[in-house]
């Protein structure tokens, strides 16, 4: 089976937790084993919103895995975007897991969003699937349906 | 076995030179304080811990005092500047990692 790894930020952007779930649960459905890796605070979001783990099912600290991650431990990378630290922890998951990646860039502020979307460009090949959002996740759920079907259909994940 | 986390927790012989801020600011600092800075990859383990950052990631040896100097990011609270005091095969050892 699959394996997708879904990197999450700081929890205080409101369209985070939404769409957490929603890409575990289309990973899913393609065949993947979905792997979340967060902070303690956004993972008590998602148990909350999700209490039998349906959607998330496997959970890790996003601290304590980085030590054990290896080269091609998973087959794709998901990561959220919302603040600077956020742009470090997935240029350095991705150059550890050497593996195709999305990153999902959202922020309110256009000269930040430009700003991240230049950093993940300029470090990695990840697809960017980036929108000004914040409390409102469908723009961001729509470019990324269309970034994983182009991606699925070039054979990619 | 070393752990930076528990490390920065419990002990008080190291500096932190800038704090909550990003990692280009942070790569600035470094550059500016630290005699000799040397490149490593992404996720390069230094004290046994990953380094997090946007490649090439700076890291300052002042051989004089016998630190160095590294990013370390959290999540939530963005990119520090660290310095800690290392010994002489430390120093050898992350000097071994540059990619300049």
């Amino acid at each position: 089976m699959k394996k997708a790894l879904i990197l999450l930020g700081c929890p205080e952007s409101p369209s985070q937790t939404p769409m957490a779930v929603y890409v575990t649960h289309k990973f899913k459905q393609m065949g993947y084993e979905v792997t979340t890796a967060s902070t303690p605070s956004a993972m008590k979001l998602l148990e909350v919103g999700d209490p039998e783990g349906y959607y998330i099912e496997n959970k890790i600290d996003i601290d304590s895995c980085i030590n054990e991650l290896e080269d091609g431990m998973f087959d794709v990378l998901v990561g959220f975007i919302h603040k600077d630290a956020a742009v470090s922890y997935f240029v350095t998951f991705n150059s550890i897991l050497n593996t195709p990646s999305i990153a999902i860039i959202f922020e309110k502020d256009m000269e930040k969003l430009e700003d991240f979307q230049n950093m993940v460009a300029e470090s990695t090949n990840a697809t960017i699937v980036s929108a000004r959002a914040y409390h409102n996740p469908t723009p961001l759920r729509v470019r990324f349906d269309k970034a994983v079907k182009k991606l699925n259909e070039s054979g990619k994940i | 076995m070393f752990c930076l986390e528990t490390y920065l927790q419990e002990s008080e012989d190291y500096e932190v030179l800038i704090s909550r801020a990003g990692f280009k600011d942070c790569a600035k600092v470094i550059d500016e304080n630290a005699p000799e800075v040397i490149h490593v990859k992404a996720g390069e383990k230094i004290l046994g811990a990953r380094i997090i950052g946007i490649p090439p990631v700076p890291v300052g040896i002042n051989e004089n005092k016998g630190t160095i100097l590294f990013p370390y990011t959290k999540p939530c609270y963005g990119t520090a500047v660290v310095e800690i005091p290392v010994g002489k095969e430390e120093i050898s050892k992350v000097r071994e990692l540059n990619i300049d």
